[in-house]
């Protein structure tokens, strides 16, 4: 609709322009033309005129001249009493003709001619001309030969005397009008103007070519085809003007021969009148051309001004079509987004509405059967559940606002990675299990495993993908959670961490993998209508990544599974690692995941123990088997639960038969509450939570170092590192030393006692550089605590001022072993004291 | 009265220090020394003399001395003396406290003193005597 408005608008205003330009450009060439026709004849009056002057001055030029030679003629040949008559006559008749004059007469009174040389002539208006030679005045006339040919006549005062006697008044010289006008040049063939000169009464006294008849009035007359208005003023008005011997010009549009312009003159000496004609003939075709020309040119600026004009309004067009569209489109993704909200609006007030049903239902029903407290149980785990459900979604919503207001923030902490793999596991095992799915959980290549990032956010990253992963798989299906690393290229502070959750489940639609990302998006599809969720939980994840500096991708298929990997680049915690080693256990891993038992491998030989591999339950009991035949059994073997063929309790249990001298550890990603009793009963000594980073198999195997150290030899092999060395035990009370003194004496050792603080400065002091191997340190004590001897020690001026000292203390409070560390003893081990975490302690630090 | 049955009577863990100490001859020996120890005196004469700091130390000694011997219920009220001193001191509560590590403290003297004698008649003993308070 807006669209035809603004056509129609361009339209009209595009016709009224171009009206208008046609208007005003016809308009200034009609003006101009006129213009020019009006200053052409303006310009033609004043030619007229001027031409006009210089004829009828030439004119009088020649026929003053010609007065003048007859003048002479007359002075010259006087008149004389005596003279010969005829001798006079003689000499007239050869000035004259020595002059040009073709006729000579003597003119008597009565207006007779008497001719001296020439035909009779015959004045053709003799009144007036005699009336001027009467009164002795020069008079021009013309006349007629006998021939009929027009004769100029000059007339002079002379007194001759004539044939018969008498004497003449004036001498007469005539010459052929031909003179006049070839003189005058008025009839030049091919000038631009012609001139006749006529008498008062329009008739001719010298005729141009054209002229025809012998009357000029009859001539324009004639030139109009009827009788015409126009030729009659014009010959009435040249008629007036002639009379009042004013010049008279005037245009004329004849029929007959096109415009002329007409310019009449009196002439002196005569009655006669000279008109210049100047037909516009050619001048017009001159000036018509030019009017053309300049119509055309006018004509043609025209066309180039609409052309521009068409021009810019098409492109106007053309910008405020795309603009209207780009508006149009605009508007449709305003809606879009609009209805994507509102969607979502009502989606989320629908997920908040069912779980806000089940708490107001399950209230009422719970306060409906308050005295059934199972029924009040079963309600109030449903109220619990379904509030959970809904302060997650609560929160999903929360922290899209946080982020699309740019509000939130990552806090850095030390994270470690263990901890986190092992809390999503522990998270989403439930859920798992509710839905009979595989977990494989892997890592490979560990470099490090604490970094620094917001581990509230990484865990809801991962947690956002591993609950779709489950979410979206149908029973029975397979979730991979893998982690691995490798060096960043940001620098060897960073490490590049691999995070991929992959499953085989209903896949993502192509359509919407593409705004899978994008906030209040769920996939509208009936397979995943039944699904909760708020729709916030990829976007958030990916706003998380995004922070992160890392970057996330989505591979899907429909019907055959997702996989999601995340890069991440996080700075290393600048961290040491707790001193993590165990004794050189001969242990056995068993996993169906090649990877996996490589990377447990490599993680067991940093804490210190070389490991055999196997991929299956069945080649591991024999391996179990041929160690036993060579007396060389492992101490400790660490079983994948679920196996290709024998799964790992029933490899435990063949294991078992074969050798009881063995800890037997399950390691499972799955949560094995239930699979416990069977476990235990087949002779698993306990369970290690997969992901197996290095921490996790350290604080999973530690627990067992009694057990295996009191089977074989391990533990005569310390004392063997120990034996003979000299410890100084500090403890105040007798009866703690007692103990202590038989228990480590059992290692080996040589100990001495101080009964308090400062004895033991004291003997330290007082003995020999090297003498003491190490102390041991209690720390409540008289006079001198704890930590003030092994102050005092650090402090001392001597080589062995580093001596290991190993703080004892039943105080197990985190500051209490900060406190110990800060004074500088090397470690701590809690009362009562136990002989194996003592001895290695003193192994450690004891220098060989 | 077997050690078992001494451990039985203080509230102890015998197979824990049996375990620990690799024999009943050496337990039995250390078991004896307890009777030795003074920390227990060293706190009650601290705490008539009001000599808070001495009878943290003296308290925290005892509770030492009962986790090396394993003397589990004699250790768990002396730790909540030894608690209550090293934050600091309310009378009234330190007296309830120290009442129950006399109590306990007590108690297992009297086992330790009746350790391998006629111990069937021993356990009656304690029984009827534990009756009777």
């Amino acid at each position: 609709m807006k669209n035809n408005q603004i056509i129609r608008f361009l339209t009209v205003s595009l016709v009224l322009i171009f009206v208008l330009c046609v208007f005003i450009f016809s308009f200034l060439a009609v003006f101009i033309n006129r213009k020019g026709e009006q200053t052409i004849s303006e310009i033609g009056t004043a030619y007229m005129s001027s031409m006009s002057e210089q004829v009828s001055l030439h004119f009088q030029t020649t026929i003053q001249l010609r007065l003048a030679q007859m003048e002479a003629l007359v002075s010259t040949i006087s008149v004389t009493e005596n003279s010969d008559e005829d001798s006079v006559l003689e000499a007239l008749s050869y000035n004259a003709k020595a002059r040009g004059f073709e006729y000579l007469a003597l003119y008597s009174p009565d207006g007779e001619f008497e001719m001296i040389e020439g035909d009779q002539v015959k004045v053709t208006d003799p009144q007036p001309f005699l009336e001027s030679i009467k009164n002795e005045e020069d008079k021009v006339a013309v006349g007629t030969d006998a021939q009929g040919d027009n004769i100029v006549l000059l007339g002079v005062s002379a007194s001759y005397r004539m044939e018969n006697g008498k004497k003449c008044i004036a001498l007469v010289g005539g010459l052929h009008v031909s003179y006049i006008s070839d003189t005058l040049s008025l009839d030049e063939e091919g000038g631009l103007v012609h001139s006749h000169i006529v008498r008062k009464d329009g008739s001719f006294v010298i005729r141009s070519f054209d002229a025809v008849g012998d009357n000029y009035f009859e001539q324009i007359r004639s030139m109009w085809n009827t009788s015409s208005q126009e030729a009659e003023s014009c010959v009435q008005e040249l008629g007036d003007s002639m009379r009042e011997g004013t010049e008279y010009s005037i245009v004329l549009d004849t029929d007959a021969k096109g415009r002329q312009h007409l310019f009449c003159s009196s002439l002196p000496y005569t009655e006669w009148y000279l008109i210049s004609v100047m037909p516009y003939g050619s001048l017009d075709a001159k000036v018509n051309a030019l009017s053309s020309q300049w119509i055309s040119v006018t004509l043609g600026g025209c066309g180039i001004v609409l052309l521009t004009l068409l021009l810019l309004f098409g492109k106007y067009y053309d910008l405020t079509r795309k603009q209207v569209s780009a508006l149009d489109e605009a508007r449709h993704e305003a809606i879009e987004a609009n209805k994507a909200k509102s969607e979502f609006f009502s989606n989320m007030s629908h997920d908040i509405r069912t779980p806000m049903n089940a708490v107001v239902g399950m209230t009422a029903i719970a306060i409906a059967n308050i005295d059934n407290i199972q029924q009040v149980k079963h309600c109030l785990r449903k109220i619990s559940l379904s509030s959970k459900h809904l302060l997650g979604l609560i929160n999903d919503v929360l922290d899209m606002s946080k982020i699309e207001s740019g509000k939130m923030v990552l806090n850095k902490d030390l994270v470690s990675l263990s901890e986190v793999m092992d809390s999503m596991v522990s998270i989403v095992q439930p859920q798992i299990k509710a839905k009979k799915q595989n977990f494989n959980v892997q890592i490979y290549d560990i470099i490090t495993e604490n970094v620094c990032c917001d581990s509230v956010r990484m865990n809801q990253m991962l947690l956002n993908l591993l609950s779709n992963a489950i979410k979206f798989t149908n029973e029975g299906g397979t979730i991979e959670f893998s982690m691995s690393q490798e060096p960043s290229p940001k620098g060897d502070e960073y490490v590049r961490i691999h995070l991929r959750v992959k499953d085989n489940g209903i896949g993502i639609a192509p359509e919407f993998m593409e705004k899978i990302f994008e906030s209040f998006s769920r996939e509208d599809d009936k397979r995943v209508q039944r699904t909760e969720g708020s729709g916030l939980g990829m976007a958030i994840t990916k706003y998380i990544v995004d922070s992160m500096g890392g970057s996330i991708d989505v591979q899907s298929e429909l019907g055959k599974g997702t996989q999601f990997s995340i890069v991440l680049d996080l700075e290393v915690a600048p961290v040491q690692e707790a001193d993590m080693v165990l004794p050189q256990w001969k242990m056995l891993v068993v996993d169906d995941d090649e990877m996996m038992c490589q990377t447990t491998l490599s993680s067991l030989k940093e804490i210190g123990i070389d490991a055999d591999w196997t991929m299956d339950g069945e080649s591991a009991v024999e391996m179990v088997k041929k160690r036993h035949g060579m007396h060389d059994d492992y101490q400790i073997i660490l079983l994948d639960w679920k196996l290709p063929g024998i799964d790992g309790v029933e490899t435990a249990r063949k294991i078992r038969e074969h050798m009881s001298d063995v800890s037997i550890l399950l390691i499972s990603a799955y949560d094995w509450s239930e699979i416990e009793q069977e476990a235990r009963d087949a002779g698993v000594s306990g369970f290690i939570p997969k992901p197996l980073f290095k921490s996790t198999l350290f604080y999973g195997l530690r627990p067992f170092m009694d057990l295996s150290e009191e089977g074989d030899g391990v533990v005569e092999e310390e004392d063997m590192a120990l034996k003979g060395r000299r410890v100084l035990v500090a403890e105040d009370n007798e009866l703690n030393w007692e103990v202590a003194e038989e228990l480590l004496g059992d290692l080996g050792l040589e100990l001495e006692w101080a009964e308090n603080g400062q004895i033991c400065l004291e003997k330290f002091q007082q003995s020999p550089i090297g003498f003491y191997d190490a102390v041991l340190m209690d720390l409540r004590m008289p006079v001198m605590t704890g930590l003030e001897a092994a102050q005092a020690i650090r402090q001392q001026d001597r080589q062995d001022s580093d001596i290991p000292i190993v703080a004892m203390t039943a105080d197990a409070f985190a500051e209490d072993i900060q406190k110990c560390l800060d004074v500088g003893m090397n470690a701590h081990v809690a009362k009562p004291i136990d002989i194996q975490e003592v001895a290695r302690h003193l192994k450690n630090f004891i220098k060989k | 009265m077997t050690l078992k049955e001494c451990y039985t009577a203080l509230g102890g863990d015998y197979e824990g220090v049996v375990a620990r100490l690799g024999g009943e001859g050496l337990v039995k020996r250390f078991v004896r020394k307890f009777l030795l120890d003074e920390s227990y005196s060293l706190l009650r004469q601290s705490l008539e003399e009001e000599n808070y700091k001495d009878a943290f130390r003296a308290a925290h000694t005892l509770k030492g001395v009962c986790q090396s011997l394993h003397f589990t219920r004699l250790c768990e009220s002396s730790e909540s003396l030894c608690d209550m001193l090293r934050t600091g001191c309310w009378r009234p509560k330190v007296d309830s406290l120290f009442l129950k590590v006399d109590e306990d403290y007590k108690q297992a003297v009297q086992a330790i003193q009746l350790l391998d004698i006629n111990s069937a008649q021993a356990v009656s003993d304690m029984d009827s005597r534990r009756s009777a308070r």
